[in-house]
Order: C-alpha cells, then sequence, then structure tokens
C-alpha cells in the first residue's frame, strides 16, 4: 500500500472515533451528579432559578432531542455557548487551545531533547556511573509531583533567581514562549524520564544486534552505525510510547496550568466539569480528541517512516 | 559623618512617610491578583461571587455601601428620602453625571434599569427589589419609586450591585434578540458610570480596566478620582503562585491568602496583610427532617443536636484551621450584619454537657452519619477532620465525604444529606437577605434542612414590612435567639477576608459585603 493510501484509511478510521466520542462524552457529562443550573446558581439557588436556566439552555428537554441538537451543532460546526461564560465555546476553545498545545509541543521537545542523548550514554556506559547517575536523576523527575515540582521551578528560577517570570501568560507570541519555558519544563520531566528508560532499553537490545555488529563488520564508522542503524530501529518502539504520552502531557497540562495561572484548555476543562458546562465538556473534548487522534496518526506515519514494513 | 548622613537620611524617610500617608499620589496601574476569573459582566443577570465582587467597579448605584458595609451613602443620586409611610421612595440625582462613553445618565436609563432589575424573569437577585410596585421620573432629576408595602431594606437594595444604572440605549442597541443575548453583547464591553472602564478581557488570565473619566466622584486632593490610571486582574488560581507572584513583586495584591500563611505574610517585609472585616460565616448544616431517604434521622432529634453543638470545640477548629485567624460565631448572622445579637459565642465546649444530652436524647448509644465535604478544600477537611474525633465523644461515627460542588448542591437541594460544611457571605447590608435563606422555611426550606418554626416564620414576614426599627431589631433579636438555640447548623466561626498588599498600595479595600473597592486605592510612585 502507498502512502497516500495508507494515510486515506487512517483519516477515515478517525470518523467512527469521533462519533463515539461525541456519544460518550454526550452521556458521560449528564451522568454526573448535578446539572449546569445549580451549578451555575449555587447553593441558593431557588427552585424557579434553576427551571428558567434550564428551559433556557434547553436542558429540560428529551435526552434524544438535546443529543439531535448537539450533533447537528457539531455537524455545522458550532460547538454552542457556554453556560457559565456566556460565550461561544468554539471561541473559547480557539482562545484556550493553542495554548495547551503550546506547552505541550514544548514540553515534547524538550522531553525529546533531554531523553534521546542521554539515553545514548545511559546505554553506551550501561551499568557505569554515568548511567547510574543519568538514571537516578531522571527516577527523582518521576516520581516527583507535577504541582511540586512546579512550585520549586518557580520559587527558584521565579521569585528568587528572577530568571523567569512567576507564572501568567504574558503579552504576545514570544512573551507567552518565555512564560512557557518553567511550565514546560516542568512538564517534560517525567515524560522525558520515561522516554529515556525505554530508549536506553531499546538502544541495549539493537547495539546487541546481529545487523548492528554486521554494519561495524563492514568497517562502518561508528556514528553512523549509531545514527543509520541504531538510533532509528531503537526509536520505533519510542515514538509508539511518545505518541501514547501525548494524552497524558495534555492530562499533565491541567495541573501545570494551574499552578503556573496559564489560561489553557486544561483548566478550562476543568473549570468547565466543576461547572458542569455541558457545552464546554463537549466541544472541548471533541477537540481534544481530535489533536490526539491526529497526533497518534503523526506518530504512526513517523513510525513507518522508520519501520517501511508498519504501513504494510 | 557617616552617622550624621544616616540621621539626615532616616529624618528625611520621616518626613516622607509623615507627608507621604497624607498626599495621594495619581497614576499607576495596580495589578490584583483573584483566584478565579469573573465569569459575566452583567450586573442583572450574572450568579457568582467572582462577578458581583468587582461588578461596582464597572457599574455605579443610586447608592453606595459604606465602608463598614452597614450604611448607605450617596452614589449616582444626592439625596433620598422613604415616605413617612414607608411606601415610596423619592431620589435625586446628581447633577452633570454621565456614563463611560460620555452619553449622560438620564432618569430614563434609571427607570430602564430598575425595571429591568426588578424583574421576575431576569436573573437571580431581583427578590431584592420586590416590594417595588413601579419607578417613575418625576421630572428630569428626580425618581420615585412606589412600593407594594414598607420595605425597610429598600436603601441598602440600592447599593446592590443588582440595582446599577445602565445605558438603556446602548444596552438596547446591542445584537440579540432577547434581553440575555442583548447582555451577552453588552458586556463584552460594557457603558457604566463606575470608576473604571473595562478595557480589555483575556478570560482566564487577565482583565483590564482603565480609569472612567467621567467619573463623578472627587478625590481628597480636589481632582476626580479614581487616583488610579487603571487596575489589572491577574487570575492566579494556585494559592501558593499567588503569593509568590506577590513576593516577587509582579502583582500589587492578592486575595483569598490562605490562613495558613497568614501569620507568615503580616511578618514579611515590605508586605501589608489586610484582614478586612467580612459577613462572612463557616458552619455545619444540619438535615434535620424525620426520615432521610426512608431511614430515621438521628439529627433531627433537638437533644442530639445540642449534644453535638456542646461536644463541637469552635475555639480549637479556629485554632487548627484558620490559624487563629477566625473567631466563634456569637449568631447565625456575622456580627457585622446589622441587627446582629449576641456577644457570646453559642455553645462553648463542654463536653460533659454534651455526653449528658446525648444520654437523654433518643440516640443514648450514638449513630453513624456523613458530611459531605468539598474535595479538595483543606479548610472544609480540616472541619470534617475535627469534628470526626470531636463527635467520636458522644459516640458519633462521622464519615467524611469529598465531593465536588456540583454534586452536593444536588444532595443538598434533594435533602438527601445528612450534614454538609458551608459558608455564607451576605450581599447586602441588611439581616433579612441571610435570614431568608438560613430561618425562614419558604425560600428554601431553611438551608434546605427542612427546619420549620411558625414563630420565626411569622416575624421575619413581619419584619420584611417593618419601618419601625426599635421593632425590627427586637423582631431580628428573637429570631436570632430561636434559630441560635433550636436551629438546623453547627455555628462554626466568622472570618474576615485575608488579603495581602505590596506596602506601596494605600486606600483599597474589601468591603463586609466582598465587593473590592479601587476607586480610592492609589501607589507610591
Amino acid at each position: 500500500m502507498s502512502t497516500p493510501e495508507y494515510l486515506a484509511r487512517r483519516l477515515l478510521q478517525l470518523v467512527p472515533t469521533l462519533i463515539a466520542i461525541l456519544v460518550v462524552v454526550f452521556a458521560l457529562v449528564r451522568l454526573l451528579p448535578g446539572d449546569p443550573a445549580s451549578a451555575i446558581l449555587g447553593d441558593r439557588a431557588l427552585d424557579a432559578d434553576v427551571e428558567r436556566i434550564n428551559r433556557e439552555y434547553g436542558f429540560d428537554r428529551p435526552i434524544p432531542v438535546q443529543f439531535g441538537i448537539f450533533v447537528r451543532q457539531v455537524l455545522t460546526g458550532d460547538l454552542g455557548d457556554s453556560t457559565s461564560l456566556k460565550v461561544p465555546v468554539a471561541q473559547l476553545i480557539a482562545e484556550r487551545l493553542p495554548i495547551t498545545m503550546l506547552l505541550t509541543l514544548m514540553a515534547a521537545l524538550i522531553s525529546v531533547a533531554l531523553a534521546v542523548p542521554l539515553a545514548f550514554v545511559a546505554a553506551l556506559c550501561r551499568d557505569r556511573l554515568a548511567d547510574g547517575m543519568i538514571r537516578g536523576a531522571f527516577q527523582v523527575g518521576l516520581s516527583m509531583p507535577v504541582f511540586y515540582l512546579g512550585l520549586i521551578l518557580l520559587t527558584v528560577f521565579g521569585a528568587r533567581l528572577g530568571w523567569f517570570p512567576v507564572g501568567g501568560d504574558g503579552d504576545g507570541l514570544l512573551d507567552l514562549l518565555y512564560h512557557l519555558v518553567l511550565p514546560a519544563i516542568t512538564l517534560a520531566l517525567s515524560l522525558a524520564a520515561v522516554l529515556m528508560r525505554n530508549l536506553r532499553a531499546a538502544i541495549i537490545d539493537v547495539v546487541d544486534a546481529d545487523y548492528v555488529t554486521f554494519a561495524r563488520s563492514k568497517g562502518l564508522r561508528g556514528s553512523l552505525v549509531l545514527l543509520r542503524h541504531v538510533l532509528r530501529n531503537a526509536l520505533i518502539s519510542t515514538v509508539a510510547l511518545f505518541g501514547l504520552s501525548i494524552g497524558t502531557l495534555l492530562g499533565g497540562a491541567v495541573v501545570t496550568e494551574t499552578v503556573f495561572a496559564i489560561p489553557g484548555a486544561g483548566r478550562l476543562m476543568v473549570d468547565s466539569i466543576t461547572g458542569r458546562d455541558y457545552p464546554v465538556v463537549q466541544g472541548l473534548t471533541l477537540a481534544l480528541a481530535v489533536l490526539v487522534s491526529l497526533t497518534f496518526l503523526l506518530t504512526d506515519l513517523l513510525q513507518a517512516w522508520l519501520d517501511p514494513r508498519i504501513a504494510r | 559623618m557617616t552617622r550624621l548622613l544616616m540621621t539626615g537620611a532616616s529624618a528625611a524617610a520621616l518626613i516622607a512617610l509623615a507627608f507621604g500617608a497624607e498626599a495621594q499620589e495619581r497614576g499607576g496601574t495596580m495589578t490584583y491578583g483573584r483566584y478565579a476569573d469573573s465569569l459575566f459582566l452583567d450586573p442583572v443577570l450574572n450568579d457568582a461571587n467572582v462577578d458581583i465582587w468587582i461588578l461596582s467597579n464597572l457599574y455605579d448605584t443610586l447608592l453606595l455601601p459604606t465602608e463598614d458595609g452597614q450604611g448607605v451613602e450617596a452614589g449616582l443620586a444626592t439625596d433620598w428620602s422613604v415616605a413617612e409611610d414607608g411606601l415610596s421612595v423619592t431620589l435625586t440625582m446628581r447633577d452633570g453625571i454621565m456614563f463611560s462613553d460620555g452619553t449622560p445618565i438620564t432618569t430614563e436609563d434609571v427607570v430602564w434599569s430598575l425595571d429591568r432589575a426588578r424583574n421576575p424573569e431576569n436573573g437571580i437577585w431581583n427578590f431584592l427589589l420586590a416590594s417595588i410596585a413601579s419607578v417613575e421620573a418625576t421630572d428630569d432629576k428626580t425618581v420615585t419609586l412606589t412600593l407594594s408595602q414598607p420595605d425597610p431594606a429598600i436603601l441598602p437594595a440600592l447599593t446592590v450591585f443588582n440595582s446599577a444604572i445602565l445605558p438603556k440605549a446602548a444596552f438596547e442597541a446591542a445584537a440579540g434578540a432577547t434581553d440575555a443575548e442583548k447582555a451577552q453583547a453588552f458586556s463584552e464591553a460594557p457603558i457604566g458610570s463606575g470608576p473604571f472602564v473595562l478595557e480589555s478581557w483575556e478570560r482566564g488570565s487577565t482583565m483590564r480596566l482603565v480609569r472612567n473619566e467621567h467619573y463623578w466622584a472627587t478625590g481628597e486632593d480636589g481632582q476626580p478620582l479614581p487616583y488610579l490610571d487603571g487596575v489589572t486582574f491577574e487570575v492566579i488560581p494556585d494559592d501558593a503562585t499567588r503569593i509568590l507572584r506577590l513576593q516577587s513583586g509582579e502583582i500589587d495584591g492578592a486575595e483569598l491568602i490562605p490562613f495558613a500563611r497568614v501569620a507568615e505574610l503580616q511578618n514579611a517585609p515590605g508586605i501589608q496583610m489586610e484582614l478586612f472585616p467580612s459577613t462572612r460565616v463557616e458552619y455545619i448544616t444540619l438535615n434535620v427532617r424525620p426520615e432521610i431517604e426512608g431511614e430515621a434521622n438521628p439529627l433531627a432529634d433537638p437533644l442530639v443536636r445540642e449534644a453535638m453543638n456542646y461536644a463541637a470545640n469552635k475555639e480549637a477548629i479556629v485554632q487548627v484551621v484558620t490559624f487563629g485567624v477566625g473567631t466563634p460565631q456569637t449568631s447565625y448572622m456575622s456580627s457585622a450584619t446589622p441587627l446582629h445579637t449576641g456577644t457570646e459565642p453559642l455553645f462553648p465546649y463542654d463536653l460533659a454537657r454534651a455526653q449528658e444530652l446525648m444520654a437523654q436524647s433518643g440516640y443514648p448509644d450514638g449513630f453513624s452519619t456523613t458530611l459531605l465535604v468539598l474535595a479538595g478544600n483543606q479548610d472544609e477537611i480540616g472541619i470534617g477532620t475535627a469534628l470526626q474525633q470531636m463527635w467520636s465523644q458522644i459516640g458519633i461515627d462521622l464519615e467524611l465525604q469529598q465531593v465536588d460542588n456540583a454534586t452536593r448542591t444536588e444532595e443538598y437541594r434533594n435533602g438527601t444529606f445528612d450534614m454538609r460544611v458551608a459558608a455564607w457571605t451576605n450581599d447586602i447590608a441588611d439581616p433579612g437577605q441571610i435570614t431568608s435563606y438560613f430561618a425562614y422555611s419558604p425560600t428554601i426550606d431553611a438551608l434546605h434542612s427542612g427546619w420549620r418554626n411558625e414563630e420565626v416564620d411569622q416575624l421575619f414576614e413581619a419584619s420584611q414590612s417593618e419601618t419601625d426599627p426599635a421593632t425590627r431589631a427586637e423582631q431580628y433579636a428573637r429570631i436570632q435567639e430561636i434559630f441560635n438555640s433550636t436551629g438546623p447548623t453547627i455555628p462554626l466561626y466568622e472570618t474576615p477576608y485575608p488579603v495581602a498588599l505590596q506596602e506601596r498600595v494605600h486606600g483599597f479595600v474589601q468591603i463586609p459585603l466582598g465587593n473590592n473597592i479601587f476607586r480610592s486605592a492609589w501607589l507610591d510612585q
């Protein structure tokens, strides 16, 4: 099968996935105790006010009717209005999701930049001091809670040393990137630790494989062997792991965004679940699902490139 | 020589300090760290403290609450009088007042704004203006409110955010077919007559207010208020981060400092740790219905409730949860509420008496029950854990159930909960609002507890149209006596609003009703 065909097949597979997500998120958010009206009005809500709000947003209509309206909205690209913020959901997603995507991307790049070289060093110095130190350091990074690590970075590099701003999102893209450095590092460390361990193990396997020994025996230079044979083959499983980790990374963004006061999609999601803001939860979940699916697709393509057997 | 220099320098500093304390400086933008962002900036249709505690900076009202939160003073109206029979209120408008866009504020705007605010179809605050039968502009300076019955709380009601005056023409010109849609469009770029105007709003992150050039009030220096060029709200949900940003000098103030950090910030150089008097009370609500979901309910037994009250060591809870910042309640309403009575803490800790009361009750061997606490809320978890231990002394096996707010609200409204932790803040300088929710059963079954007392219901109804202050005070004294001794709550403590400010901030207040007032705030330049 050619690459365009493979791509088309994978994109088609997305459709049923997204439909399933649509149904599940619509049902799940309604299975939670409480409803938008009580969440909006809180403890002092009077019955008449709750009924009025449910009527205004159509939450008093039969569930199948609500689902029909939701599907029709999604198909026309309209995700409805937020019940708590009274603005279009699409606008909220457009404002908040790019920040989270940027944060996730930065974290992903940082974790790869940390994991790949260190995995090599660790693997090639297997069971020696450097290996132990690298693995030890990452063990600490992996086991430290994200909010705690974030606060330490904020206190030391933000408040004490003044190298970075103490949270917030700044003005403009460059300032935003500057504000995202510490949160991205916070988010990156645990992923870097997982990737590093995985890649280290993979490299050790590959280094001992026959084809590498063969390549060396052909007289290829060490670095060329490392790049063309070892890295490429060792990366296959790590890329898969990396793709799967994007979802986790997005989850970690929730905590990171709270600690660093970044108005991203993670915080929006938490706020809207707490506020039973059905339209926002539905719309945002859908957007995130599309994003994660596309990431999976991208990693699959990358894997196919690394190992052409996969696309066949 | 060095000593001389030092003395000279400190003398200069002292002089600067002495004069600096007097002279307000103008200019600058004050950055204020909030725990959560606002949701919806319409004064009538909003529902949450995150909105109403800042709305008065954007929208002005006919009357203003005094800084102690107990009385009223002139706002857009300079004179006001309630008729002898209590059935009408006449207000005289201030001369030359304008909205932030420079258009004049007319009596037509006032009539339209109050009619919108009191419309029962609009929002959840219209009950505050329910006594108004009609609003009329008698001439271009005078507005008369005709009341369907005398209302002792009508003047405080005119200070509440929902009675803010909006420009009728601009609101009606906003996009949308319904009032709600127009409000949505209008509040994106609101026009009011408060000291500040909304300049930009990045939801979840930053809200910028700039000074309203047309604001009517004059500062101490004879120039128009506000002193500040602007106020910027930064949303910083994490407590520790909010404090860090204050300490690093990135923000000028931070709200809702956790009680655990108050003492530390009181001793921190360069920071003023303010504890603004508030109307906030923290308490446990008990479901007192005879049966809950078909099971006999021990909390229905008044002796049990009395025993639980005496066994709950409020002083200890104040120490453990609020680190000594709070004070035990002396009535169900905070001591900052008008007509509050009581000087002694309710049910002072007395374990022997509690055990005796339990022995006389229908549950001498104790029972098991549950308490709903907000998941992740350290104060509520602290309260629950303390009570668990205290009530085990009288044979009560307490299970803490951590839930999120919407879940708790559902159980609360359905009356299926046993007990819950709760907090309350007044929105109006009058005891009527809190009493309506806490004690008057027709509103929400007395905090959804199922508690009912005929005398309290009658006294409350009478007090709502009682114009003689002395009689009304007596009615409230009796309501408090009954509710405080037999009501469906375990009163715990009242707390101030903990706000930390940079040393250079002056004149900022959070009044007991929670409103953040920036109009007289200023910064050392």
